[in-house]
């Protein structure tokens, strides 16, 4: 059985608890063993990395270091926490002077950053370690072709010599579900999110050319990994149809979710109700 | 006898010819700026950029920046220090590296980006949003905090986040800028 250092940052415990507990239930279905990490919180997110580079390097540092001490690699639901510790992996890596100054700061904690763990998606994990064909076998309930559209999430995606994912994984990872992958023109494109704390209007621009991008080419869901996406895509909705009467309807399901009702859990084990654009139509694409 | 009238000849000059771009005063460049970056996490391949702008094709906001990816990159060549430090473009770079990831050259044009935010924050040149989010994680070690412990419980989950210990974060950033630029906005 896989052990993993299970770490949630901090806006899925706090915003999506049903991300969380279906990430685990999905899990414990593939003998996942996640055993959330002591001694931790936020990574700070790119906001940090922009105001301090030596504060985000060292909470993340510090991160991997506990992990380190675990032996095994981390493993996160967030597009954010992953770009954080991947990216300081990466670095530090690659980087004897700040690995040097950073564990100066470490040392207080008998810590230490070596880099012989690596920190994932979850979704990554999934798919490397438990791979589509032993998922596509538990599947009780597969969705009947049913047109799903992926947003991957920009820190997934890239640098990709830093984040080494490709949008396959996820590709492959849906379709084990029975749905259909929609290929849409913007997929590669960023849902906004980042840059809502500094420009509302361009974020909402920003989710909306997705949404339309996503409908026009014939999506009837919309798939994330991400809280900070899924929140901006599900939220915006609401809000465009406040202000401007456009109506996507489009349900933003977090991954492990989908999954979790394709092998037969139900709808309240996944948390469908707690998703703003109502999810539960896709109760009726589950067949089987 | 054939006279060929050129437009020069038509029209007498009535002053100094207009200019399209305001030429660049080389007595304010910081020729320094480039080194500094240089020096910085990721910046070393910044003096490979050959200006092709493939990074402007691929940003899905450059046609609302006034500086575009290109420009701010060869900006910071130049040596346009503060023109690029008090720049509203680096604050609204979507961090989507799809910039980076185009570039020809290697050029690592979003991180880049991140340097040069680092250095604005140095000197305090932070929108105060940013700051607040600097203040959220100064004093509570975390940008999101469990309030709705009952949805976690609906969940199955623990009310409290397990493992988690916000301390070390907090003690972490009360030693680098991040306290720095917290108190300098109070």
């Amino acid at each position: 059985m896989p052990v993993y250092n299970f770490y949630v940052g901090c806006s899925v415990p706090a915003n999506y608890p049903n991300y969380e507990a279906a990430t685990i239930k999905v899990a414990e279905a593939f003998d996942m063993q996640l055993e959330y990490m002591e001694g931790v919180a936020c990574c700070g997110s790119p906001n940090l990395r922009a105001i301090d580079y030596m504060g985000w390097l060292t909470v993340n540092a510090r991160t991997l270091a506990i992990a380190e001490k675990n032996g095994h690699d981390i493993v996160t639901p967030c597009n954010g926490c992953f770009a954080s510790l991947k990216d300081v992996y990466h670095f530090l890596k690659h980087d004897d002077e700040y690995r040097k100054k950073v564990n100066t700061v470490l040392k207080k904690e008998s810590l230490e950053f070596k880099g012989t763990i690596t920190p994932r998606h979850f979704v990554e994990a999934l798919y490397t370690d438990i791979g589509v064909e032993e998922i596509k076998k538990k599947i009780t309930k597969p969705l009947d072709g049913v047109g799903i559209a992926i947003h991957y999430g920009c820190h997934v995606l890239r640098p990709v010599d830093v984040t080494e994912f490709r949008p396959e994984f996820l590709n492959e990872l849906v379709e084990a579900t029975g749905a259909k992958v929609i290929e849409y023109p913007l997929w590669k494109q960023c849902c906004g999110a980042t840059v809502l704390p500094v420009n509302e209007a361009l974020a909402i621009r920003l989710a909306r050319d997705k949404l339309k991008s996503m409908k026009e080419f014939g999506a009837v869901f919309i798939t994330v990994v991400c809280p900070a996406c899924g929140n901006q895509l599900d939220l915006q909705q609401l809000g465009l149809k406040e202000s401007y009467g456009e109506e996507y309807g489009l349900p933003v399901i977090l991954y492990p979710q989908i999954l979790g009702l394709a092998l037969g859990f139900d709808e309240e084990a996944v948390g469908l109700s707690m998703n703003r654009v109502p999810a539960d139509p896709i109760i009726d694409h589950l067949t089987g | 006898m054939l006279v060929v009238h050129t437009m020069a000849d038509t029209d007498e000059p009535a002053g100094p010819p207009i200019t399209l771009i305001d030429p660049i005063d080389v007595s304010k460049l910081n020729k320094k700026f480039r080194e500094e970056i240089q020096s910085m996490p990721d910046g070393e391949e910044l003096s490979a950029c050959f200006a092709c702008s493939t990074c402007t094709a691929a940003c899905p906001i450059a046609n609302i920046w006034e500086y575009k990816p290109h420009q701010l990159i060869r900006m910071i060549i130049l040596g346009m220090r503060d023109e690029v430090l008090s720049s509203e473009e680096i604050w609204l770079c979507l961090t989507c590296f799809e910039c980076q990831e185009r570039c020809p050259q290697k050029v690592r044009v979003t991180d880049i980006f991140f340097d040069c935010k680092n250095l604005a924050a140095e000197e305090g040149k932070v929108p105060p949003n940013i700051v607040g989010l600097g203040k959220e994680l100064l004093e509570k070690g975390q940008l999101y905090t469990v309030t709705a412990d009952w949805e976690r419980e609906d969940m199955g989950l623990e009310p409290e986040v397990p493992g988690l210990s916000i301390d070390p974060v907090k003690e972490i950033l009360a030693e680098t800028r991040t306290k720095k630029l917290v108190e300098g906005g109070e």
